[in-house]
């Protein structure tokens, strides 16, 4: 079978150290640039500048229908790996072929407007998810009945409850029908029916064929969920395979 | 009808047996990637369909930061023609009552508001292009889409503010009963250009200013200095014949002339026209290379 995501020593570097440094001003760029002999304004960072791999040669593929659960420890490189796949950023190394058209949601709030209703959110949303206008507005009542805001739609979603949020997020990104879908840490907040009904929904597009990858600290729903589990440590894949064993391996290096 | 039976059951017997036997839909991919992710190079062109591909995003944009603005504020729209109206009040007084500048036989307010109408949109839609990208951190971190848009955006809806406080400038004409001749068709060419103009200052700020916050001090003050180094609250023809050449390098000379000549049916100084059509080209073309290269880093450091 054909992978519908392909990733080949995927590394990502970040540079780290001073705050001035991370973030230089024409001063420093100036500095640097004599002594690195870098280009002034588009300057990268000199060879001796700290920094630190937060992905290393990271390669596998990913099928069609796949639900892959991503656990590890914070700073193991699986929120980084969800945004290079995103598109949000760009690997330093290596790369991904995907065959298909990608959804991402990584955080919430992504794209909401506090001081627009919920009905304009859910419009601004879904263009910035890449749906078409007349694509949104034959979601729209799938949607809001999804994240059951029928009441709230002409409300401004800066009064709206953190779960609100979080269900109108998980709502719109859940209703884009992508071949991939990319979820970060999304049911953290939510209460224990959404996140049932978030779980079903995740099931539901996986039988349609969308390969969904799901990082989570909720071992429960990667156990219930997915096929394949990702045990990430320190930018690299530690070990993978089903679930349970991943999980269980994961879970004895702290009891031990 | 055979054929395609054919391609179907190949597809089929190309699968292998997937880790774990867990039943798939055979879901037919492209042969070739949808999306290929790899490092950021040095020096990469710029794919303008790609904004192209994403310009209901920019529709939205420019949609939402119009409508935020109605919400929250008492008089909306009628904000926009304030600032150029205070200013050429002030200037009609002090530059045109006292010193009389000369202001090419135009009555002197109505000359200085078509000036300060073109000011306020570029000096309005550099700034706000220039923020663009760091108010917009959060769906940048977070989300996919041609950044251009929102630098774009952002130019889109300062142009909506100057079509608003344009209707002013012909209730002036009106009122000073200035005649209109047939050079005010090309007005459209110029608020054109003066578009781009914004859009290719706005886009190369917004670049930068993701990595150096100096860009928002020192912003501001460049504007100023250029406002002045511009024919805005006097005319072209005060700069003495052998400057003119290296004053039309400013690009504004051109639009602001242009503009003014289209409006007030004088003749038009082609040489220096031109002059600000190659320079504003250029520099779109140089401000685009550079957010483009610095594209791929925005998320990391913004």
């Amino acid at each position: 079978m054909k992978p519908i995501i392909k990733a080949a020593n995927v590394g990502k570097k970040y540079y780290i150290g001073a705050r001035e440094a991370a973030r230089p001003t024409w001063r420093d760029a100036l500095k640097n640039s004599v002594r690195n002999n870098a280009p002034l304004l588009l300057g990268r960072y000199g060879p001796h500048h700290p920094s630190i791999w937060a992905l290393k040669n990271v390669s596998f593929e990913i099928f069609p229908g796949e639900v892959v659960g991503i656990i590890g420890t914070n700073g193991a490189g699986k929120s980084t790996l969800l945004r290079i796949l995103a598109r949000v950023t760009r690997p330093t190394t290596g790369g991904a072929d995907l065959y298909g058209r990608g959804g991402s949601l990584l955080g919430v709030s992504t794209g909401f407007h506090p001081d627009l209703t919920g009905r304009e959110n859910i419009y601004l949303n879904g263009a910035i998810l890449g749906m078409k206008r007349n694509e949104i507005s034959r979601k729209f009542d799938e949607i809001v009945a999804f994240a059951e805001i029928e009441d709230f739609l002409d409300t401004q979603t800066k009064r709206y409850s953190s779960g609100m949020y979080l269900r109108l997020g998980f709502a719109i990104a859940a209703h884009l029908e992508p071949d991939i879908l990319l979820l970060d840490e999304v049911l953290t907040t939510a209460d224990v029916s959404f996140q049932k009904k978030c779980l079903d929904r995740i099931k539901s597009v996986s039988h349609d064929g969308t390969a969904v990858v799901f990082v989570s600290h909720n071992l429960k729903s990667v156990t219930q969920l997915c096929q394949r589990a990702f045990h990430f440590h320190r930018g690299e894949i530690h070990e993978e395979g089903k679930p349970d064993a991943v999980i269980a391996n994961y879970l004895r290096k702290f009891s031990a | 009808m055979s054929t395609s039976v054919n391609d179907a059951t190949s597809i089929v017997s190309d699968l292998s047996a997937p880790p774990f036997g867990i039943e798939r839909p055979a879901k037919l991919l492209p042969a070739d990637p949808v999306t290929r992710i790899r490092p950021a190079r040095f020096w990469e062109t710029i794919d303008l369909r790609e904004l192209w591909a994403h310009r209901e995003v920019l529709y939205f944009l420019i949609w939402r930061d119009l409508k935020v603005r109605y919400k929250q504020t008492m008089i909306g729209a009628a904000w926009v023609v304030v600032q150029p109206i205070l200013m050429t009040l002030v200037f009609a007084v002090f530059l045109g009552r006292f010193i009389r500048v000369p202001s090419d036989g135009i009555p002197y307010p109505v000359f200085a508001y078509a000036a300060m109408l073109l000011w306020t949109f570029t000096s309005s839609a550099i700034l706000s292009s220039s923020y663009s990208l760091v108010t917009n951190s959060q769906i940048i971190t977070r989300i996919y889409f041609s950044r251009l848009a929102l630098p774009t955006a952002a130019v889109g809806v300062r142009l909506v503010d100057f079509m608003i406080a344009s209707v002013f400038l012909f209730v002036f004409m009106i009122y000073y009963r200035v005649q209109v001749g047939w050079t005010i068709v090309m007005l459209p060419l110029f608020v054109a250009e003066i578009a781009v103009l914004a859009l290719a200052v706005g886009v190369l700020t917004a670049a930068l200013y993701v990595r150096y916050r100096d860009v928002g001090t020192l912003l501001p003050i460049l504007l100023q200095v250029w406002m002045f180094v511009s024919p805005t609250v006097y005319s072209a023809s005060i700069v003495p014949a052998r400057l003119r050449l290296i004053y039309s390098l400013n690009p504004l000379v051109g639009i602001m002339g242009g503009f003014r000549s289209a409006l007030f049916n004088l003749s038009f100084d082609w040489t220096g026209i031109i002059i600000s059509v190659v320079v504003t080209l250029v520099l779109l073309a140089v401000s685009l290379q550079v957010f483009h290269t610095l594209d791929s880093s925005f998320a990391d450091e913004v």
